[in-house]
Order: C-alpha cells, then structure tokens, then sequence
C-alpha cells in the first residue's frame, strides 16, 4: 500500500527523513535525482539507519595495498559500526553478512513521494 | 605413532667463538676486534645457573644441553620415537640484538653451515629451520636461496626485529621463501624488550622473567594482524607461517576479533575478500608447547576445537628447554583422529615432509 510520506523537497539532502508509517520506522534517503526508502533498523544491532550516510566504498580488489573506490551514491553505510549495505537492494556487501536490510519501493509524483509498503 | 617435534633447539658451544670454523679470517678478526657476544637478556629465569637449558640434559661430557648431535637423537629422538625433529636455534635467534645488519647475517649464515655441517649429517630425522637476519632482508633472501633448496631445509626461523611482518621491509624473505617452498617459522628470540633492535613488548618494558614470559604472545598476535590485514597472504598466496612456542590460547579471540572488525572495516583491507580468520586458518600454524593448562580439562578440548586444531595445531617438546612438553604427560585425553593431526599430519603438511624409512632407535649415520 502506498503511502504519501511528503515533498521530495522536504528529504534533506545530506541526509534522510525519518518517519513511522503504520509502526514501522522508515528512512527515506535522497541520493542525487533517486530516492531510496529502508526500514530504519540495523540487522546488525539495531542502530537507526537514516541518521548513516549514503556513499561509494572500496571495492574488492585483488591486489593489495591498492583501493579502487566504486559504488558511489549506492551504499548506506550503518552510523554505528559501518556495516555498508546496497540502498537498492538492501544486501549487506561483500559477504560480511547475510542479513540485508529491508527496503521499498518509492515513487515520485507531481513533487510527492510515495513509499510501498 | 610416530611423532614430529616441531620446536627442538640445538646449541653451538662456545657463541660467536664457537662458530669461528664457518667465519672467514676476516670475520673472525672483525667480531674478535670488539670482543662481540650474542648477548643474554637480563631477565633471567629463576633456575639453576640462570639458564632456560634444562640441567638434565647436558651431554655426558659436560655440554650444554642441546649442544651434541649425538646424545640428543639418543636423549630425546630415540625415546620419544621421532620421526623428525625441527632444529630452530634460539641462540642464533639472538641476533637481532646485533645493530649492525652486516655482522647479523654473517652470524646466519655462520650459524646454518654449523648446523648443515655438525647436525643434520649425523640423524636423518634432523631437519633445520635455517636462520636469516631480517637487518638486510635482500642478503636473507640470498641466503634463503642458497641453502634453502636442500632436503633437510624445511623452513626460514626469522627472528623478529622491531617491524611489523606485515612491512615491505620483509617481503625479500618471503618471495624467497615461498619460491623454495619453505615455511615462515618464529619463535621468541628471547631478547624481546631488552635491546633496542629486538620486537618491543606492548605497553612498556617488562621487569621480570615471569612477565615478559607471560607477554611473548603479544608479540605473535601484533605480527600476525599486520600479516593479514597488509595483504601478506594475498600477495604471497603460497606463503606459510609457524608460530612456535607463542600459544595459542589467545587465537581464538584474535581469530573471532579479526572477522569482527572485517564486517565493519573491511572497506580499509579491500583485498581481503574472505573472512580473515579464513586466511589466518588456511596460512598460520601455531606449536602446542607450552600447552596451556586451563582450569578444567574440558576447556582445552574446547580451545582446540575453537581454533580448528586438526589444521593448525603441531606438537613440539621444546627440549632442551625447561619448559618441555613431553607426550605422556600432554594432551592427555585428546580424539584420536585429531592426535594424528597434532602430533604428525599438520607438520608433515607443513614442512613437506616425507615419510622417513630410517625413524626408529637403529636409525643414524
């Protein structure tokens, strides 16, 4: 079920607009012209989510002592202890973990955006 | 069943004098000129003559302990029934404190043809980790090349000089290493915190035996996180490391920490694409000597499992040293199948050994 959450122009763009749909905490991120919503719970430990940052990372790379910095405006890195997840998918990276984060369908009309959930 | 000891420590009487057969003149006048020793630390043990040699194994005709080829396969090879013993010198180990790299591998070096020459001629079942001086790690790679290749050599003793293994100082080594297919071993040096070249205990300088005794895992936990979190492993896929006489007690936390701070950290340590635990458990082996001693039985068989001891544990006695393992008394209840990895397989793996036809009490040159 859709749900109004307010004006893409409300979502600050360094950072997320929190808010409680049906008693589930959601984040709703803007990164560039997309926007993005996840629960706001941490699989890790619970740590509120939309107050993490949404960046690239280093990508694997099979030589070391080198970095190759990728992904960029694609992972929501956890406020607490850095657990970095795809926004899109909600898959935690690089098998640190297999738990994911929960996330839904956006949709933005006539300056309104909407979260499926 | 047959046993390897992984930690077994021959002697050269005499110190850099004793060597002076395998110095050239020029040597021998340069080390006389400053009357040069391979020094003590001051933190003694608190046993008879100060010394961490057992007195019951001085050789018959009044050596030090570990000093003859011939009473120790009798004192020691013949009675435990070993298959092969792996002949690290502590006392080249000792070198480290020398400041200066010249005079350090010259000693190595010195040190090895002594062995080549007076050991490993005399039992089949002796096989040596040669020593290299970390100063100058080009000349240790040279020396790694020059005798590393033969049958008996089956791994490098690195005694450790106050930089991290994870440092491109010591990749010299290990490309030579893992050319030749030899193992990494370590082992404290016995000089840690007392000369300024020698690894630095965490925190400050110790003040007595029983603490910096206490403190030597330390030393292997600090140089195995800089091995894996440098990308050693990565950049040396075929290289291998020995921790021996480190415990490892410890290896779980350090094992359960490492991935901890991979989930977090990992962007910092991109080549490490696995859990790190998987290259620490794929790549370094830790002796069981000293065999801690928890306060139920029970608990050990539990630390064993937790660090995958059927992969990374070998036996080692540690003879002539007092604080020798001996099998009857160690690792009293242990699965049999996990007995046979310990005390045999995960050397044998490790070092690249075969099967020796001569092991047994007639064995000998």
């Amino acid at each position: 079920m859709e749900h109004n959450v307010g004006r893409l122009d409300d979502i600050p763009a360094d950072g997320a607009l929190t808010l409680d749909i049906g008693g589930r905490p959601i984040g709703v991120f803007k990164v560039g012209t997309e926007v993005y919503a996840v629960r706001n719970l941490c699989p890790h430990k619970r740590a509120p989510l939309a107050r993490g940052t949404v960046e690239g990372t280093m990508l694997p790379t099979p030589c070391a002592g080198e970095y190759r910095y990728g992904m960029d405006g694609q992972v929501l890195k956890c406020p607490w202890h850095g657990w970095e997840f795809d926004i899109k998918t909600g898959k935690c990276l690089f098998g640190v973990s297999d738990s994911r984060i929960r996330t839904y369908p956006v949709s933005v009309r006539d300056g309104q955006v909407y979260v499926d959930i | 069943m047959k046993i390897i000891d992984s930690d077994v420590h021959p002697w050269v009487p005499g110190d850099i004098e004793g060597l002076k057969p395998y110095l050239s003149k020029s040597w021998q006048m340069r080390f006389e000129g400053k009357r040069a020793i391979l020094p003590d630390h001051p933190l003694r043990p608190p046993l008879a003559g100060a010394t961490s040699i057992r007195r019951d194994t001085t050789t018959p005709d009044g050596g030090v302990g570990g000093s003859d080829p011939h009473f120790l396969r009798t004192d020691h090879l013949d009675v435990l029934d070993i298959e092969y013993a792996i002949l690290s010198s502590i006392q080249a180990g000792k070198l480290v404190s020398l400041p200066n790299a010249g005079e350090a591998a010259t000693l190595a070096r010195a040190f090895n043809d002594y062995f080549v020459d007076k050991w490993l001629g005399v039992d089949t079942r002796y096989r040596l980790a040669m020593c290299v001086a970390a100063h100058n790690p080009v000349e240790a790679a040279k020396e790694i090349r020059r005798i590393g290749g033969r049958e008996d050599v089956v791994a490098v003793y690195l005694p450790l000089v106050n930089i991290l293994m994870g440092n491109a100082h010591y990749y010299p080594i290990y490309e030579a290493a893992e050319e030749l297919g030899l193992p990494i071993f370590l082992h404290p040096t016995g000089t840690e915190g007392a000369f300024q070249t020698s690894v630095a205990f965490a925190g400050g300088v110790p003040s007595t035996y029983i603490e910096r005794h206490s403190c030597f895992p330390q030393i292997a936990m600090g140089n195995i996180a800089s091995l894996l979190f440098e990308g050693v492993f990565v950049r040396f896929p075929k290289l291998n490391v020995l921790a021996a006489e480190f415990g490892f007690g410890w290896v779980p936390h350090m094992l359960w920490r490492f991935d901890q701070n991979w989930r977090q950290f990992r962007r910092e340590v991109p080549w490490l694409e696995q859990e790190p635990s998987s290259y620490v458990l794929d790549h370094v082996r830790f002796t069981s000597q000293p065999l801690e001693e928890p306060e139920k039985d029970e608990y050990l068989l539990q630390i064993l499992e937790m660090v995958h001891a059927d992969r990374t544990i070998l036996f080692s006695t540690d003879y002539p040293h007092w604080d020798t393992d001996y099998p009857q008394t160690t690792f009293q209840r242990l699965p049999d199948a996990m007995r046979q990895r310990i005390f045999h397989d995960n050397a044998t793996e490790l070092f690249g050994l075969k099967s020796n036809p001569a092991s047994g009490a007639a064995n000998g040159a």
